[in-house]
This record gives C-alpha cells, structure tokens and sequence, in this order.
C-alpha cells in the first residue's frame, strides 16, 4: 500500500481533511508572522546552515568534548550503535533500580526507537506526558506530526478517550477542562515518578550541557523530582559552543509554532544536586545520556542527502506542504512524516518508504521556509532518481515512468498526443471526460482545453517578435 | 558499550564531509525603538502579564493573580512576600504541589521574545517553580538584553547545572489547536521590572 492508498482513509471525511488544512496553515501563517518581526531572519537562517555544516565536519571530535565535559559534570554517557542498543541500556538503567515506570516527554529519537513498546514488553509502563503524545499514546497510534502529535484529531474523539481512560463526564468537548483532566492524572505520575526520559534539542560540546524545549513544561517536571534523568540524544544535535544556541533557539519556536521562544528553554549540565528536600526515590539524582546513531552516519556518508542532518524538528515543513496538509501525517506510515520524513525515511529502508519521495509536488515550499535550509525538494528530487536506479519502484510506477520518458524523448509522439488529446476534448462532453480522468477531477473541474498547443503559440509569439524587431529596425 | 562508542566514532570519522569553516559571531539587530513595550508584547502574547512597579515597594503595587493575604502556601527566594504554609514546612519536594503561589528572581529578561534567565538556587527552587500554580517573575528593569545572542554572552553554561528561560505560564495547543493555560505547570505567569520609584502610601495588599 503506498501514500496514496493510506490518504484515501483520511481524505474519505471530507470536514476533517478541510479542518486539518486549515489547521496548519494558520500555524504556517503565524510563522510567517514571527519572522517578519525578526530583521536579520535570513542571516539568521545562513549561519544556523553554516554551523550545522561546521558541525557535521567534525562529528566524532565534537562528540568526544561534549562527552568528556558531560562527564566531568557528573553525568553517565552511554553510545547506541543503533535502535536496539538504545532501547537495551534504557532498559538495562531502570531494570537495575528496579524502576517499573517511567515519565517520558516527547522525544521523536524513541519513537524512531520504537522505545515504548519494548520497554512495555518487558512490564515497564511508560507514560508519555506531553499532553498530544499522551492522547495518541492511549489510542495506540503513532504521532501525526513531530510538533503537534494529535492534530488529526477533533475534540470530541479526545472527549470520549478521556471518559474512558482518565474517568472525566462523557461529553466533555472543552479544550481547557479536557487539558484540566490530563493536568490532574499526568501529576499524579509526575509526584511519583522515580524515572523521568527527555529528548534533546541542542547539545553543547564546549560544556557537556544540552538544551530541552517544551511549552507544557512536561520536561522539567518529569526531571525536577525522580533520581533517574535519562537523555536520549541523536548523533546530528551537536553544536560546537553555546553560543551557537542564540541563531537556532531564535528560529526553532517561530519555525514551529510562530511563538517567539517555547514557555520552558532548559540547560541541564550533569545530574541535579542532591537534595535533603527529596523522599528517598528521589534523593540521590543521575543523568545518563544515550548517544544514538541508528542510520545517521550512513546518511552523512551521503553527499545528497547529508544536509538533512541540519533538521532541528520544527515541523515548518509539514505545516508548509500541500501534501501533508491535505493527507494527514499518518498517510506516510513513518516515524518522522512531511517533507523531511520523506528525505530521512527512505534512507532507513528505501523499499518500503520508495513512494515517499513523490509524495510531493516539488512546489518548493518547505525548502524556501526551512530555518536551517535544507534543500528538501531537491532531495525529495533525487530520492526519485536514487530509487528508479534501484529499482524500488512499483511495477506501476515503473511502467508509467518509462512511458512518459519515453514520449518526452520523442517530440513527435509528444505532439501527435498533445494534438489528439485536445481533439478529443472538443468533441466529448466534459462531464465524461471527467470521469475518464478521475481520480485527477475528483475535487477540481477540468481546464478549458485550449484550440493552440503551447508550443505553436509560442512559437508564433517568437516569430511576430521577430517581424517587430525587424521593422522598428528599418524605420529607425 | 565501548564498543559501540568507537564503532560510532569510526563510522563518523570515514563519513566525514568536507570541512566547513565555522561562521564568524553574527552582528546583532538593530535595537528596537522601546524595549518595554516590546518586551510587554512578547509576555502577553506568550500568555504571561508584565508589571512595572517600584524596587522597595512592589509587593504592593502589582497586580497578584489572587489577594496576597488569601494565597495559603507561598514559596518565595525575595524576602517579601515570605515564604509560609507548605513552602515553609514541606519536607519532600513533591509536598510543593500545594503551592499557590512561587516568587523567584531572575537575572535578565530578553527583550525580543520576553524571556527571563533564571539559575534556580537549589532543586527545591526549580520544582517550586514548575508545582505552583502561579509564578512570577522579578528582574531589575537595568537588567534587558535586546536579544539571545547578548544573552548567551552574559551566561556560562560551563558553570551552570541547570538553568532556563521561562516565558509565560505552562501552556499547551494540543487539543485542535485551542490555547489553553496551565498545561502541567503554573496557569500565570508575572514578570514584574523594578526600577527606582516612590513607595504606594495605604495601599490593601
């Protein structure tokens, strides 16, 4: 099943495709407005680019200071040469303490990980405390969106989860007393939790420090009480000094959600003292990192695609896309869907993310509102061309591919078609026309077909042109 | 798992790009024109309130989200307001989810997105912030800096275990996109500027 197929479930409910649309555009819309207030927005977006590119030059010295510095300030550094070791030293760490429950806010790395299912087979409840990861976690689905888990949801479908799960009045449709409801069960695991796991957005070299942002502060509480601080990091979020935070934390929240800065921006540098202050699970804090590589150097091995390392998960891109608007993040089938997904997923495994790469009209619009510039259509370009090279096209792909080159190779076949095909038009009713095409005029009616192709009457143009040209010449 | 460390170095080292130099500093933006009333449009926006009031008398010229006197548990590093009910007699840190109300001091605010830096003090300091449910803010108003990048000069990480900027309350969107207050933290947040000022004379508290 590819794309196409798995949209045709969400796009089925018309109101909700419409809603979700305009849902993200009015976050993309606010973006724009955040970086209008910002004057130096593009020199901002270069030098975000230009340190990521400094970076990804010198991965293995960069990583080797941030973990001395992370040492020396008390903290545990572990390395994950891919999702399994990631997800057996998080095991290892709380089976050790015997920990069977951890407080978890919204990392992509674990969902990329797939953490929680693993932790959970071995009877460790995980509890996801952002409050869009803990609604989408409680119906057993993946995130929509790396910003926004459940944007493909309405209220309602969350008011009937909440009945069921946290025991709030059925009905409840009220988006201020459904987040009361999730503040009451959520706090209850924040007060008792002995382990808490974050993600990192930054981590600085120079210091051994990493920065997490959220706006719900789920990060902060899940760290604040328990002993144990887990942080899962990926090999690309490595800056080399702190002050390289002021360009990326400048861009990040307006990028993602048009605010000016995230509620809570937090700088943790080895474990939380020790406090007289904590019951005795939570007297004695540690911080242990977990490196985690899981495919990123093979995608740094890649000239092509290497610049998408830069991401910094913003999400601009898939609220930006026409795409993604229109056939919501869970189409996609992959952990990270929108534009970037489509440039990362395929190089985790190219068959069964081959269809991706199109799903997109190359209209260039994520590339033009990356914070990092990433060039996304063109890599989502040359994924195309990597992947017809081998072979992991659908027969139907292939097939269709091979004949439109084949007709652009040939200028008369191409021009008999065109020819035909405007014939045609003129002597059949539009209406079965449309039908012939569908599903192309489902949504959208058909063009006025044109008498003149555009090749004659360009050329035409080109010759009265000419004609003109000539004669202003002779009166002048 | 050293293994795996030098596993991982080895393949970054032979997927190595070109090197590319590191950028110099960037020069910071024009100032803005009134810094206050920016500041205020970023902390509104973001949720929060903003108060001007004298550095001798400001506990009674703020507006406090409730009646000072009627907020039981107050947790509080300034001398005034004082720290009383469970803020003073907690002996476990989660025991601080009863707070109404946290006052904590920060260093600087940042004009162009209205945040404060704040190094909490001790643990206690930082879950009183995240536990109660109102926070606020006080900063000297000589201390603003235009933007982060002169905020990441005043600060050194190195010699920070934690610290963070805060902008308005806890807050989430989660729910198809609907703004609500108080996600798991406070449900306000205050940010009151002092400055040199006379004293409100017979004002209630």
């Amino acid at each position: 099943m590819g794309h196409v197929d798995r949209a045709r479930a969400f796009v089925a409910d018309a109101d909700r495709t419409q809603w979700h649309d305009q849902a993200l555009w009015f976050v993309r819309t606010k973006r724009d407005r955040a970086a209008d207030r910002v004057p130096d927005w593009e020199a901002l977006r270069q030098q975000a680019a230009a340190i990521k590119r400094n970076a990804l030059g010198r991965l293995p010295e960069l990583w080797t200071e941030f973990e001395s510095n992370a040492v020396a300030a008390g903290a545990v550094v572990h390395w994950a040469r891919d999702a399994r070791e990631h997800n057996e030293i998080i095991a290892g760490l709380l089976h050790e303490r015997g920990i069977e429950r951890l407080v978890k806010s919204k990392s992509m790395l674990t969902e990329e990980c797939g953490l929680n299912p693993f932790l959970e087979a071995q009877a460790i409840e995980v509890i996801d405390t952002d409050l869009g990861e803990r609604i989408v976690q409680l119906r057993h689905e993946p995130p929509s969106h790396i910003v926004m888990p459940a944007i493909h949801l309405r209220r309602g479908e969350i008011g009937e989860l909440f009945a069921k799960e946290m025991g709030s009045p059925p009905g409840l449709e009220d988006p201020a007393e459904l987040t009361a409801v999730a503040r009451r069960n959520l706090r209850k695991h924040f007060l008792s939790a002995e382990a808490g796991l974050t993600g990192v957005n930054f981590a600085i070299a120079e210091t051994g420090s990493f920065v997490v942002v959220t706006n719900e502060g789920n990060a902060d509480l899940g760290t604040a009480l328990p002993n144990l601080h887990i942080a899962s990091v990926g090999l690309e979020k490595i800056l080399p000094r702190q002050g390289d935070l002021a360009p990326f934390l400048r861009l990040l929240a307006r990028s993602a959600t048009g605010q000016a800065i995230t509620t809570y921006t937090s700088h943790f540098r080895g474990p939380r003292p020790a406090s007289e202050g904590h019951s005795p699970t939570q007297a004695n804090p540690a911080l242990h990192i977990v490196i985690v590589d899981n495919g990123r150097s093979q995608l740094l091995a890649q000239p092509d695609f290497r610049e998408a390392l830069a991401c910094i998960r913003c999400g601009a891109c898939l609220n930006t896309c026409p795409v993604y608007r229109r056939s919501g993040g869970h189409s996609y089938e992959a952990t990270i869907p929108g534009p970037i997904g489509s440039v990362l997923e395929p190089s985790r495994d190219p068959t069964r993310h081959a269809e991706l790469p199109h799903a997109c009209t190359l209209c260039g619009s994520c590339t033009e509102i990356c914070p990092v510039q990433i060039p996304l259509h063109h890599q989502l370009l040359a994924w195309r061309g990597r992947l017809a090279e081998g072979g992991q096209h659908s027969r139907r792909r292939r097939w269709a591919l091979y004949l439109v080159g084949t007709l652009f190779m040939w200028p008369p076949a191409y021009r008999f078609l065109g020819w035909s095909a405007r014939a045609i038009a003129r002597v059949f009713p539009s209406r079965l026309l449309e039908a012939a095409l569908a599903p192309w005029t489902r949504g959208r009616a058909l063009p006025a077909i044109p008498k003149r192709s555009f090749r004659t009457l360009y050329r035409d143009r080109h010759r009265q042109a000419a004609r003109e040209a000539d004669n202003g010449g002779r009166e002048g | 798992m050293s293994d795996a460390r030098e596993t991982i170095l080895a393949r970054l080292a032979s997927a190595r790009p070109p090197t590319a130099p590191a950028p110099a500093a960037m020069a910071p933006p024009p100032n803005v024109l009134d810094p206050i009333e920016t500041l205020r449009e970023h902390l509104t926006e973001a949720g929060g309130s903003f108060q001007i009031a004298a550095r001798g008398d400001w506990p009674n010229q703020i507006e406090w989200p409730e009646a000072l006197s009627t907020m039981e548990h107050v947790y509080s590093t300034l001398a005034d307001p004082e720290t009383r009910g469970v803020g003073r007699t907690a002996v476990f840190d989660h025991e601080l989810a009863r707070l109404d109300l946290c006052v904590i001091r920060g260093e600087f605010a940042v004009v162009e997105n209205g945040a404060v830096w704040h190094v909490p003090e001790s643990a206690r300091e930082r879950s009183a912030a995240l536990l109660a449910q109102h926070l606020v803010v006080v900063v000297e108003e000589s201390q603003l800096v235009p933007t982060l990048h002169q905020a990441y000069d005043r600060i050194d990480l190195a010699k920070t275990t934690f610290g963070w900027f805060l902008c308005g309350p806890s807050k989430t969107a989660d729910i198809e996109q609907s703004l609500v207050l108080g996600a798991h933290g406070p449900c306000t947040m205050s940010l009151v500027l002092t400055r040199d000022g006379p004293a409100l004379s017979g004002t209630a508290r």
